[in-house]
């Protein structure tokens, strides 16, 4: 598979703030590539710049072999966005909103037409062609950004939290499609502060913090290198910390005390279990271990505002 | 500046959104000019007796002219565009697109320009009504022109102060210290001769009375004196005006 965005160096500062620092990465063609991260971690910016709507501070950044930039029309008419905020034009009917972006991307109005009705019904919103958007869920909203993405069939899809506000069945619908057009050979950058969103979409991630690239790879493989198999959550005051830990060395796995919460990282959730139960303490739980955990060991547990 | 024929899709997208205001949009169109040709025209116009031979609403509809083009064509650039960029975000999901920031910009200024020539045409339906038309009919064809011509002018002027504004409010000081004091000190309602020397002087700073000048003339037939100058005077400040005004609404809408 060839390479379809490379970025080396890649930087974003706005005035004394950088945003973006030096960051390198690669987005093979057909697959889903995300971006993790706490809010202010760069992820949009990086993304921003991928589909030329933000200037490249400094650094490189390629798309399909072109360099970025807010000028290249050329890229902008291969790349489809599914934006965070909910920017459709309220002025107009949900038909009318695909029409017009149609005019836009210079496809005219009998092959817009065709699109219209097709992405309508892939999305699910058919019955819903003339209504107006403030008639529209916030669900049918984001499934329309959807549609609006694909009026110019792009090769490139960035998708900045595209399931942001939802009820659990709307994000999932939004999974299926986004899951059914990779299958149809589209690349997609993802950017989310879902583990389970990024867990069930992309193929390879990598998790951002400060501008910078703390991590990448595929998200099971971030799991097993980070945090192991299981992860085992004792709910006790921290004068036991020592008493506990002590009994459990020969075990080797990590630990780790947040608040009320004492965190075991390991292979042998089993092993360490037996041991634990032994000490009849009143709050255990034993589960494998997710992309949460890394996101949370590699970005650290404070809050980011 | 990144300027394309997508220039023609903004504004087909902002014809889209106008099917829903267009009656409302018309009513205001119609009543306004309608208030002024009524008041000064009628009302007033009938204290003043014969302007330079003719009725006094004959001086006044010229002037109207220009002004009432003026007014939406600034309205339309900053009301109008402010709702776009910051309420409506239309501006964020258009420069996804190839259409570029300034083909937006200059789409909105085109808009903003249509808007005044409707009203213009609107209140010379009105003014048609009262009895008072252009002297032929190439000089109606000639004043379509102009009106969209102005339209640029006073469009870009305002987009300017929408690059810069923080919110609705900031535009009240150009409304308030630069629409209106133009209003009255450009010749719309009466001329400027009889003037102290340094009101004179400051007119000619103001665009709306070149505007106004080249209105009058191109509608009466008398070739004004320094009729030349000021349309060149109007071309620079509206060239000047539209440069600018892309530029730093490139400046606020990428970052």
């Amino acid at each position: 598979m060839g390479i379809l965005v490379r970025a080396s160096g890649l930087t974003k500062k706005y005035g004394d703030l950088v945003a973006v620092d030096g960051i390198d990465f690669e987005i093979r063609e057909g697959e889903c590539f995300g971006f993790l991260g706490p809010n202010g971690a760069g992820k949009t910016t990086t993304v921003r710049m991928i589909h030329c709507v933000s200037p490249v501070t400094s650094g490189a950044l390629t798309v399909g072999g072109m360099p970025s930039g807010i000028g290249n029309r050329a890229l902008k008419k291969i790349t489809g966005v599914i934006p965070q905020e909910i920017d459709l034009d309220n002025d107009l009917t949900v038909a009318e909103n695909l029409i017009i972006f149609a005019r836009f991307f210079d496809i005219g109005r009998r092959e817009a037409k065709a699109r219209l009705a097709e992405l309508l019904r892939f999305v699910e919103l058919e019955a819903k062609a003339g209504s107006k958007i403030s008639e529209l869920s916030t669900g049918m909203k984001r499934r329309l950004l959807i549609a609006r993405a694909l009026i110019n069939r792009p090769r490139l899809i960035v998708a900045d939290e595209p399931t942001t506000g939802l009820d659990p069945q709307a994000r999932h619908l939004i999974w299926q499609r986004l899951r059914r057009l990779k299958s149809q050979g589209a690349t997609l950058v993802l950017t989310t502060q879902y583990m389970e969103e990024a867990q069930q979409l992309c193929d390879r991630l990598v998790v951002m913090h400060q501008g910078r690239i703390l991590k990448e790879g595929a998200p099971a493989r971030l799991i097993e290198d980070e945090i192991g198999r299981e992860v085992v959550e004792v709910r006790t005051p921290p004068e036991d910390d020592a008493r506990i830990v002590g009994r459990l060395d020969s075990l080797g796995c990590a630990h780790e005390r947040v608040g009320d919460t004492l965190y075991f990282y390991c292979r042998d959730g089993h092993g360490l279990m037996r041991k634990l139960l032994e000490l009849d303490l009143p709050s255990i739980l034993n589960r494998p271990a997710t992309l949460e955990d890394v996101f949370l060991k590699l970005t650290g547990r404070g809050l980011h505002e | 500046m990144s300027l394309s024929y997508r220039i023609a899709y903004v504004f087909l997208r902002n014809l889209y959104s106008y099917k829903r205001f267009i009656l409302p949009t018309f009513l205001v169109s119609l009543v306004e000019p309608l208030f002024y040709l009524v008041t000064f025209g009628v009302g007033m116009g009938a204290y003043m007796g014969a302007f330079g031979g003719r009725p006094y609403l004959h001086f006044l509809v010229p002037g109207v002219l220009a002004s009432t083009a003026m007014m939406s064509s600034s309205f339309e650039c900053l009301y109008g565009t402010f709702v776009k960029i910051v309420h409506e975000k239309v501006y964020d999901s258009l420069v996804a697109t190839p259409v570029s920031a300034d083909d937006a910009v200059a789409g909105d200024i085109a808009w903003g320009s249509f808007r005044g020539l409707v009203s213009g045409g609107l209140m010379m339906t009105v003014a048609l009504a009262m009895g008072v038309a252009p002297a032929a009919a190439w000089r109606a064809l000639v004043l379509v022109l102009f009106l969209v011509f102005i339209g640029v002018l006073f469009g870009s002027l305002a987009m300017i102060v929408t690059s810069i504004s923080p919110s609705f409010d900031f535009f009240s000081y150009y409304t308030e210290l630069v629409i209106t004091p133009m209003l009255f000190f450009s010749g719309v309602f009466f001329p400027l001769d009889r003037f102290p020397g340094w009101m004179k002087a400051l007119a000619e700073f103001l665009p709306l009375t070149h505007a106004v000048r080249v209105s009058r003339a191109l509608f009466g037939g008398a070739a004004a004196p320094g009729l030349g100058w000021s349309l060149a005077l109007l071309a620079a400040v509206a060239a000047a005006a539209f440069t600018v005004s892309v530029r730093m609404m490139r400046k606020r809408l990428i970052k």
